[in-house]
């Protein structure tokens, strides 16, 4: 009998079992179980459920043993593992249509073991000259992990596609090591974690979660900062993986140095290995993302669409995705690939209102909604009726419209620039405690729209 | 055996544990039957169909100790039959039980017990926490509704529990829509997440208490533990899907409605509906409106409005009607608030001043 085949070993089995049993028992427990591996003599079976593990441990355990014996003395035991749904999994059935669009959740398995979302995937990435120094990066990374670059550091604005290149590293380095572990999470799910294990007193059992991986991900740790306790752990987390030639991959928005109150030490060395940026993608890389994104969902576009989103939307290419889910969206909806006009229409909800707006037509509408002579913003006075919507002026130049420090205080009655910084700064603090204050503010941004 | 039992007690500990009990009779005959063990620790009552189990005790009177497994669908029979007050005793004679309430009295083929499985409690190094039974049967209950009916997909069949800040998440979702609810919890500490088949859950829900319960869990099995029971269920092996991504963050209009004006205007607009359940709502900003529509060839059509707050521009999408009017139960405030956010895109549809909820229903092709 040939013990390696265990599917033809599990029937024999099964043969043996039927005839020492009532076939009432034998249909309950044994239809949905089958031996998952054999390994070193030892038979791991799978079952449906604990009710089933603990009974065959009760009442099945000699018998299957026994049997096992008689076929093969290389068997020393047989465990019994509870399965997951997935392996039992019947083939798929044909959803009635039933005319409802289904919400895309497919796209959202994560791993729960790793945390890395499958979606996230070099193939998936675009190349382009303001990421390639980071690709490369995580290529040599990915050759010789622990060795080249360790830790890599990767900063980039918000958007601009940190974590797909750090979790698509994490899901070539399971494909390249199936046998190692790599693990994602977020500083701030770390430091939750280590509060947690804290609480509860178990520390060590924390410790050693995180020392068992061979490639640790760490996102965004510019949030660590002030949370000193959290930052320590952290410390020795890296130095025990990093004595050990562990892989670590950190990420953040701004370069090591740059992250605020974040121990020395630590700074150091999550500056240690290579630290990469990832700029702002340029025209040709957005429409490269575009047509990827669009052809990934099945959707052609034409070279006119294409442009005119990369153009429309200028920094985050998560914004850039966003986009492209609505215009694949309504694709889907109609049938056909939208054309210029109709997407021009649908990118109107999207875009932030970048008008171009002049100073005076501001100044006009705010003097209107406080009641005030306009020229008197103008002027040097520092009534406090004046001063107030000045300064409201330059928040809304500021905030709403990007005009520069500078150009704010020369159009308004050649004012420095520090006085300007100092007003904007002034409004941002208050608006937040005073509801008064944010109300007009609100009000005043409707009369501009 | 020979156990004595008040016999209001008895029949609700029946009607109870009976539930738990394999209806099929193809399986094992110990699987249709509740096992009644008299010992140290009182009287007990049990029943499993594998999925999901329960360990019932129930105050009375134990003359001598013993076990005996009894049909649980005859038992259901008779423990509906009994009325008024007085005990009900058991007593365990060879192969037979004789049941004796009053002056009637009953002889019961028994089942054998040593088929009778072992229910799998789970050990107290787990993962644990507390919450009020009230409130898991009403999350259960509403919950398991809106999960898939198809197994094709387990984790869809399932509802997700999740446990992180004190806060216990529930999300069950059939992938036309999602609902989400959220349950403050006392304690803080605990963190995890576990998938409950939804029929599991939804039986669970019928035997749950009011009292406070405490839920342990580990990777393949969940118990809920209150002062009179212990359920177990297993659990779903598998990942669940990260809705958070699909839930659109921006809203293109934004309808506030009376959830009494929404409820009978769809139920009215259901009527004309066709045969793919299609009702088709208008966001007016203009005119302040919400409207219903639908036709169908051989009814007719119907078109109906109700005054609405909206925020941002007009549009019009198309929902299965059946579920829209799901949301309703899952949310008692008095305004709706619903959120679109574009053409072939989900709508949200929350309670106004209910953060518990979130309700996702994804639209029809128009």
């Amino acid at each position: 009998m040939d013990t390696s085949n265990s599917r033809e070993l599990w029937e024999h089995m099964l043969t043996q079992v039927e005839l020492s049993i009532s076939p009432a028992n034998f249909n309950t427990w044994f239809r949905d179980s089958f031996i998952v591996k054999i390994e070193d003599g030892v038979i791991f079976i799978g079952v449906p459920s604990q009710f089933f593990k603990d009974w065959f441990l009760k009442k099945f355990h000699p018998l299957l043993l026994k049997i096992a014996r008689e076929i093969s003395y290389e068997i020393r035991n047989i465990e019994y593992l509870v399965v997951k749904d997935e392996r039992r999994k019947l083939a798929r059935e044909q959803k009635p249509s039933r005319g409802a669009l289904e919400l895309p959740l497919n796209e959202f398995y994560i791993n729960k073991g790793d945390n890395l979302n499958p979606r996230y995937t070099f193939d998936t990435f675009v190349i382009g000259s303001f990421n390639s120094l980071a690709y490369a990066a995580s290529q040599a990374t990915i050759t010789r992990p622990g060795i080249t670059y360790n830790p890599l550091f990767v900063y980039g604005d918000t958007g601009r596609g940190k974590t797909h290149l750090i979790q698509a590293i994490g899901n070539q380095f399971k494909k390249q090591y199936p046998g190692r572990k790599a693990f994602y999470l977020t500083s701030e799910k770390f430091a939750v974690d280590y509060t947690d294990a804290m609480q509860a007193g178990t520390g060590n059992r924390f410790k050693d979660k995180y020392r068992q991986y061979d490639l640790l991900i760490m996102d965004d740790v510019q949030f660590l900062s002030k949370k000193e306790r959290t930052q320590e752990e952290l410390f020795h987390l890296f130095n025990a993986l990093y004595d050990t030639n562990k892989q670590i991959i950190f990420s953040s928005d701004r370069p090591p140095v740059a992250i605020a109150d974040i121990a020395e030490r630590l700074k150091g060395r999550l500056a240690s290995g290579m630290t990469v940026d990832i700029g702002e993608p340029d025209t040709e890389s957005r429409m490269a993302i575009i047509q990827k994104k669009a052809s990934l969902n099945g959707v052609i576009l034409s070279q006119e669409v294409i442009e005119y989103v990369a153009t429309t939307i200028s920094s985050s290419i998560r914004e850039l995705e966003g986009l492209v889910n609505s215009i694949v969206c309504s694709a889907q909806v109609k049938g056909s690939a939208p054309d210029i006009a109709e997407v021009r229409q649908l990118l109107r909800s999207f875009t932030r209102p970048q008008k171009t707006i002049s100073v005076k037509n501001v100044v006009d509408k705010v003097a209107e909604y406080y009641g005030i002579n306009e020229s008197s913003i103008y002027e040097k006075t520092r009534r406090r009726e004046v001063v107030r919507p000045r300064q409201v002026i330059m928040y809304i130049l500021r905030e709403d419209f990007r005009v520069s420090y500078p150009t704010i205080g020369s159009k308004l009655g050649d004012r420095d620039h520090t006085t300007v910084i100092h007003s904007c700064e002034k409004i941002k603090r208050e608006i937040d405690v005073d509801t008064e204050l944010a109300k007009e503010i609100r009000n005043i941004r409707a009369l501009l729209a | 055996m020979n156990i004595s039992i008040e016999k209001k007690i008895f029949s609700e500990a029946v009607h109870i544990v009976a539930r738990f009990a394999e209806r099929k009779s193809a399986t094992l005959p110990a699987l249709s039957a509740v096992l009644i063990v008299a010992g140290d620790d009182g009287i007990k009552m049990r029943a499993t169909n594998l999925e999901t189990g329960i360990d019932f005790k129930l105050p009375g009177q134990c003359v001598s100790e013993g076990v005996v497994a009894l049909p649980a669908a005859t038992l259901q029979q008779l423990a509906s039959s009994f009325t008024g007050e007085g005990k009900v005793s058991i007593e365990h004679v060879g192969d037979t039980a004789l049941l004796v309430s009053g002056s009637a009295r009953s002889t019961l083929k028994t089942v054998p017990y040593e088929d009778f499985p072992t229910i799998p409690l789970p050990d107290h190094q787990n993962k644990t926490f507390v919450v009020s039974g009230a409130v898991l049967r009403t999350l259960f209950s509403q919950l398991a509704s809106c999960a898939s009916i198809s197994t094709v997909r387990p984790e869809l069949a399932s509802i997700f529990l999740s446990l992180e800040g004190g806060v216990l998440t529930a999300v069950a979702t059939d992938s036309f829509r999602l609902a989400e609810k959220k349950v403050p919890l006392s304690n803080k500490g605990a963190q995890g997440a576990i998938l409950v088949p939804a029929k599991n859950a939804a039986e669970i829900a019928q035997a749950l208490p009011d009292e406070e319960i405490i839920v342990r869990f580990d990777e393949h099995q969940c118990a809920f533990e209150s002062a009179s029971a212990v359920l177990v269920t297993r659990l779903t092996n598998a990942s669940y899907p990260d809705y958070r991504q699909i839930i659109p963050s921006e809203s293109v209009a934004e309808a506030t409605v009376l959830r009494k004006d929404f409820e009978t205007a769809l139920k009215r607009t259901t009527v004309f509906s066709d045969s793919f359940q299609k009702v088709r709502l208008s966001f007016s900003s203009e005119k302040k409106q919400l409207a219903f529509y639908a036709y169908n060839a051989d009814i007719g059509e119907s078109l109906e409005t109700i005054t609405a707050r909206i925020d941002g521009g007009d549009l019009e999408i198309s929902f299965n009607h059946r579920y829209l009017s799901a949301a309703l139960p899952l949310t008692t405030a008095e305004n709706l608030v619903l959120s679109a956010a574009g053409i072939g895109r989900p709508l949200v549809i929350r309670g106004a001043g209910d953060a518990s909820l979130l309700y996702l229903v994804s639209p029809m092709n128009q």
